[in-house]
């Protein structure tokens, strides 16, 4: 029951935002997403770290028949796999309100009431048992981010958020093909149609099916992630959106994509992930040298961050093909990782701009004079998604690495490159806005106070804990690995 | 022949529709037009009601001629619950000098006698005769705004290509007798039953069915006889487009099912790969050529042949299931189509700028109609803003309307026939259909534009909320539709 | 690609093709039977038809032949002109007609088809019975209650 509540709990809370007035929008959906994160919390510390789902929820929905058939299910519940993204969800969206608590945003009620809608779908999206009711919350999501970064967006926002949209929606409606074919296979094997994904993961196709079942699952997430061939749309749209649209792109969304690998093309298809995961594999790689060097070359702060975004999840995506325990546990707590790092990078991109109205690198400088707080997070949070030992990034990429090489010696190299690029990119970026000689447009730049300073403390906490203790996480997560790694062999 | 009186309480639907429509032509002659619009509305709920008294039983009327079903009930609902909400959109009618309030509500009625009768028909003459009652109606209604050269342009082009396509319909229907010697829909069936397994010649057979089909598609608008939908929606007043895209539509595929499941499934694998190029051929001029058009309501034209397209994958994936999932989408497609010609309506009225700026209206194009006119919509006008994107969403298919719902079962039903690569085009198609569809969400929300807080009327408001409202209802709860089938 | 092939083949496209095929084939013993049955009759037996065909067409040829030939010709402005009855022309031939002029045309036809529905009627009167009579008043009745729509529109009034 308590997985329905953190569907609707949002829900409600965006409505109550939606009607709410401009002045209390902010502080009503803050308390909201508190709300939701409580919610979270709750189910974080009495979550049983066993391989069953828990805390569910089941009903009829549709196409529930006479002859048997379970049809499409209102069903969802959280087990290990689903665990971290949830916790990630709940924990980010206040952060991302808090983060906006200084800044004003024109009609405020519909923003936050978006981003709270948002939440809900990605809530959903995690906890979801049923094939369509993934694919429902996985299209239901599109729809607020859509109108937040079109609404709220920079210059080009209408022509790159639409690219954004087509793509994704292209991409999901392969996916909606293949459910269509599930759902329709499963009276082979249970007499009675079931849309429920654990039936999916019994069918037993043939390797030809599978493969193009794979292709299908596979564009679908691999748009959202993004992974190298569809990743075009990304940097303009991470650029275009207002940050907060960013963050819940590139903090949460993304993880959508990778959680799908997870749970839907792995157990699903583990023939077509045979024939074809190292075709997909070889696509991640690319994709992580490929971002790793464009970020190299950027001059944009955001734009740079955005780069890296690609280049990680190229990692997350190779450490899933790998299906090994070690992979798909690294990609779970790196997914958690990402999150958090990512978000407050944006958040510091978004402050930099704040303050000094650029984030070109060549024009910052010299910040770290008088601004002690922000010195500090941004290098903790800088080292975290360079994975440093003892950091959250260091446990994902650790265990993602060893799970590709264990795949292929070569490819592990290749991919291994991601922690020297990192470093690169994001140490030059530390350099250039940081460090040297203070820019004119940096000079009177003020230290954070305030909700900000919160914020990215929360943050920094967060890849403390899951640096020194990952053992918190990882426990919760290995027995459904391990239950899920019996469906991949 | 005996007159046996619950022959007459039958298909009640039928009657009191041809008695209120002859009774608002006399209403007609009252100097005040206020009554027209609540009398037709209650005559319809009247029929609504009256259609829904057989439900669970199948009774076949008037010597074997047409057949009342629960399937044929809901398709009667649809149209009846569609037409009501095309009326409720029509106040401004009382106001306009050149209308003909009366006659246009009676003729609306007629046409719904035509459109029952092509739904729940037995016998071949009936689907002639409803198709007839239908079509005529709508000639007649396409050139009502007769000071509009596009308007007269229209009626005249449907009417001629309709008359032509009529002619083939009725010539297939006379070989079709001529080959099975019925007009009987099962009589037909039983004879391609019998005939296939026989192996002996069909020739008048295919040739007939294959003539019959063209017409029907016609009527339907499938490409490639398509020609004359998107000059007719265009030219038509906005209410009687509306009108069209969605009663004739629904009632065309209720046809169509029928003859197909009843008359033809014996020769399946003869018409299937014809159907299936028609399918995919009215998915790909539909949508793609949708996505140039500047003005709205040629590109709703155009999206009214995309929708043909989708629910043709129902008829080609031919089975039970096809039954419930065209019925659902008409009414997915019904709601949401006359939800967003209603807005267009209140838009483009809003807008008498342009007879100023553009001169003479009526052989300029309509730019009032066009994607611009929906700028900055929703600024103003929320809740106009919501319905239309509502609308839009449903239309494209996204989750959370019955749009998707009607997808789903449509796509399913074509997945059991294992036409996956049907499935395919289809959903590129419906991509391309999410680019033409966001244009005006684009343009309502996104850009910048003058336009007023326009004046809704309550009654007309109610009726756009209650569209949406049911649009994502169906969308959350698709049961509370499927249970009825 | 072979799946591509497998899904046509799952939905029966063998059988269609065999069927287009046997269609085809229909096709050529359907025409074939034309011909064998216009075999049973002779050549001879279309001499009638013949004669009466080209008596027709000679007569229109020859007529058309001799009155251009035998008759003389001239030409001057007033000739040239088209006329009628013998008074000028007055402006264009597709001059608007009054729409009333269709209106009763129609009406005209309407009624009159309608009324041929009484013969039937009036023939089997006696066997037809109350019913038929019942029947037949209700159908009067919607055709009066056209025609006093008809009336109270003001269609007939020429004014």
């Amino acid at each position: 029951m308590l997985t329905l509540f953190l569907i609707l709990f949002p829900i409600v809370a965006a409505t109550a935002v939606l009607f709410s007035t401009d002045t209390i929008a902010k502080t009503a959906a803050l308390i909201g997403a508190i709300g939701e994160l409580v919610i979270v919390g709750v189910v974080f510390f009495t979550f049983v770290a066993n391989d069953q789902y828990q805390f569910g929820f089941d009903y009829a929905w549709f196409g529930a028949a006479t002859n048997g058939s379970s049809g499409v299910r209102l069903s969802g519940a959280i087990d290990g796999i689903s665990l971290l993204p949830v916790v990630l969800t709940g924990l980010v969206t206040p952060l991302i309100i808090l983060s906006t608590f200084k800044q004003t945003y024109t009609r405020p009620t519909s923003f936050y009431a978006l981003i709270l809608f948002m939440q809900a779908a990605l809530m959903g999206v995690f906890v979801a048992r049923d094939g369509f009711l993934f694919y429902f919350f996985f299209e239901a999501a599109l729809i607020p981010i859509y109108f937040l970064a079109a609404m709220w967006g920079g210059e080009n926002r209408i022509a790159v958020t639409f690219k954004f949209f087509v793509y994704t929606i292209f991409g999901s409606l392969l996916m909606l093909v293949a459910l269509v074919y599930l759902y329709r296979q499963t009276p082979l094997v249970s007499g009675a149609h079931s849309a429920a994904i654990a039936d999916f993961y019994a069918l037993n196709l043939s390797a030809k099916a599978q493969g193009w079942v794979f292709w299908a699952f596979f564009i679908a997430f691999a748009v959202k992630m993004p992974l190298f061939p569809f990743h075009t749309w990304q940097p303009d749209t991470y650029v275009e959106s207002p940050t907060p649209a960013t963050m819940l792109l590139a903090g949460i969304m993304l993880k959508m994509g990778v959680y799908g690998l997870i749970r839907l093309i792995l157990p699903i298809v583990p023939e077509g992930v045979n024939i074809w995961g190292s075709t997909a594999m070889i696509l991640a790689v690319i994709g992580i040298v490929y971002g790793a060097i464009i970020a190299v070359r950027q001059r944009d702060m955001k734009r740079l961050i955005a780069y890296s975004s690609f280049s990680h999840v190229g990692l997350m995506a190779a450490g899933v093909f790998s299906r090994s325990e070690m992979g798909l546990q690294g990609a779970l707590i790196q997914m958690l990782a990402h999150g958090v790092n990512v978000v407050g990078l944006f958040f510091i991109a978004e402050l930099i701009l704040q303050r000094t109205g650029t984030r070109q690198l060549d024009q910052l400088g010299g910040i770290t004079r008088n601004t002690p707080r922000l010195t500090v997070y941004f290098m903790i949070i800088l080292l975290g998604s360079v994975a440093l030992p003892l950091t959250n990034g260091f446990v994902g990429e650790f265990l993602l690495l060893s799970g590709v090489y264990g795949y292929n010696h070569y490819i592990g190299l290749a991919a291994g490159l991601t922690i020297i690029f990192g470093a690169v990119y994001m140490l030059r970026m530390y350099q250039k806005s940081m460090f040297g000689q203070p820019a004119p447009r940096t000079a009177t730049f003020v230290d954070l106070a305030g909700s900000d300073s919160y914020v990215l403390l929360i943050l920094c906490v967060f890849v403390f804990w899951m640096g020194l203790y990952p053992a918190s996480f990882l426990k919760l997560t290995e027995p459904a690995v391990l239950n899920l790694m019996q469906f991949i062999k | 022949m005996t007159f046996q009186t619950y022959d007459c309480l039958q298909m009640l639907p039928i009657i009191l529709l041809s008695l209120s429509g002859i009774a608002l032509l006399f209403l007609g002659f009252q100097k005040s037009r206020a009554l027209l619009l609540p009398a037709t509305l209650l005559f319809l709920v009247i029929a609504f009601v009256a259609n829904f008294l057989d439900w669970g039983k199948t009774y076949m009327y008037f010597r074997d001629m047409l057949l009342v079903n629960n399937l044929a009930m809901i398709f009667t609902g649809v149209v009846l619950l569609s037409t009501f909400m095309v009326v409720s959109l029509s106040g401004s009618l009382a106001d306009d000098e050149d209308a003909q309030p009366a006659e246009y509500y009676a003729i609306l009625l007629f046409s719904l006698v035509g459109a029952i009768m092509m739904i729940g028909f037995e016998n071949l003459i009936m689907l002639f005769v409803g198709v007839e009652i239908l079509s005529v109606a709508m000639y007649i209604l396409t050139g009502s705004d007769k000071r509009n050269l596009r308007s007269n342009e229209a009626a005249l082009k449907y009417f001629l290509m309709g008359a032509f396509a009529t002619g083939i319909l009725l010539f297939g229907i006379a070989l079709l007798y001529g080959a099975t010697g019925s007009f009987v829909l099962s009589g037909i069936g039983n004879y391609a039953h019998s005939a296939t397994n026989a192996g002996g010649s069909m020739l008048l057979f295919y040739v007939g069915m294959f003539m019959l089909l063209i017409g029907m598609l016609f009527k339907v608008s499938a490409a490639p006889f398509h020609f004359w939908t998107p000059d007719v929606y265009d030219g038509a007043p906005s209410l009687f487009t509306a009108y069209m895209s969605t009663v004739v539509k629904t009632a065309g595929f209720a046809a169509l099912l029928r003859i197909l499941s009843v008359s033809f499934s014996g020769v399946y694998d003869f018409w299937w790969v014809a159907m299936a190029v028609v399918t995919v051929l009215t998915l790909l001029i539909g949508n793609i050529t949708a996505v140039y058009q500047a003005s709205f309501k040629r590109m709703m034209a155009y999206s009214s042949i995309s929708h043909a397209g989708y629910l043709l994958i129902g008829l080609v994936g031919l089975s039970q299931a096809s039954k419930p999932a065209i019925a659902f989408y008409s009414l997915a497609y019904s709601l949401s189509t006359i939800a967003a010609f209603g807005v267009l309506m209140l838009v483009a009225r809003n807008r008498p700028l342009n007879a100023a700026v553009f001169g003479d209206q009526t052989t300029l194009a309509r730019t009032d109609e066009h994607y611009d006119a929906f700028n900055g919509l929703a600024r103003k006008n929320p809740l106009l803003g919501f319905v239309m994107a509502v609308s839009m969403l449903s239309l494209a298919g996204i989750p959370l309307t019955a749009g998707f719902w009607g997808k789903f079962m449509v796509f399913s039903a074509a997945a059991d026939r294992g036409a996956v690569w049907l499935l395919v085009v289809a959903v590129l198609m419906s991509a391309v259909g999410i680019y033409y569809y966001f244009r005006v969400v684009i343009a309502m929300y996104f850009r910048e534009g003058q336009t007023d807080t326009i004046r809704v009327a309550p009654f007309y408001r109610i009726v756009l909320i209650a569209a949406t409202v049911l649009t994502l209802a169906l969308g959350l709860l698709p049961n509370l539709f499927q249970g009825l089938i | 690609m072979e799946g591509f092939f497998m899904a046509f083949y799952r939905m029966g496209w063998h059988r269609t093709a065999a069927n287009y095929v046997r269609f085809i084939a229909n096709l050529r013993s359907f025409l074939s039977l034309l011909s064998m049955n216009t075999a049973s009759y002779l050549p001879s037996d279309y001499i009638p038809i013949f004669i009466q065909l080209s008596l027709a067409l000679g007569f229109i040829v020859v007529t058309m032949l001799v009155t251009h030939n035998i008759g003389p010709k001239r030409h001057s402005v007033k000739k040239d002109d088209p006329f009628e009855c013998g008074i000028p022309t007055q402006g264009d031939a597709r001059a608007p007609i009054s729409i009333k002029y269709f209106l009763v045309a129609i009406l005209f036809v309407l009624f009159d088809v309608e009324v041929i529905f009484m013969y039937p009627w009036a023939v089997n009167f006696m066997q037809l019975g109350q019913e038929g009579f019942i029947q037949m008043v209700l159908f009067m009745g919607l055709l009066l209650a056209g025609f006093y729509y008809v009336i109270r529109k003001g269609v007939l009034k020429w004014e």
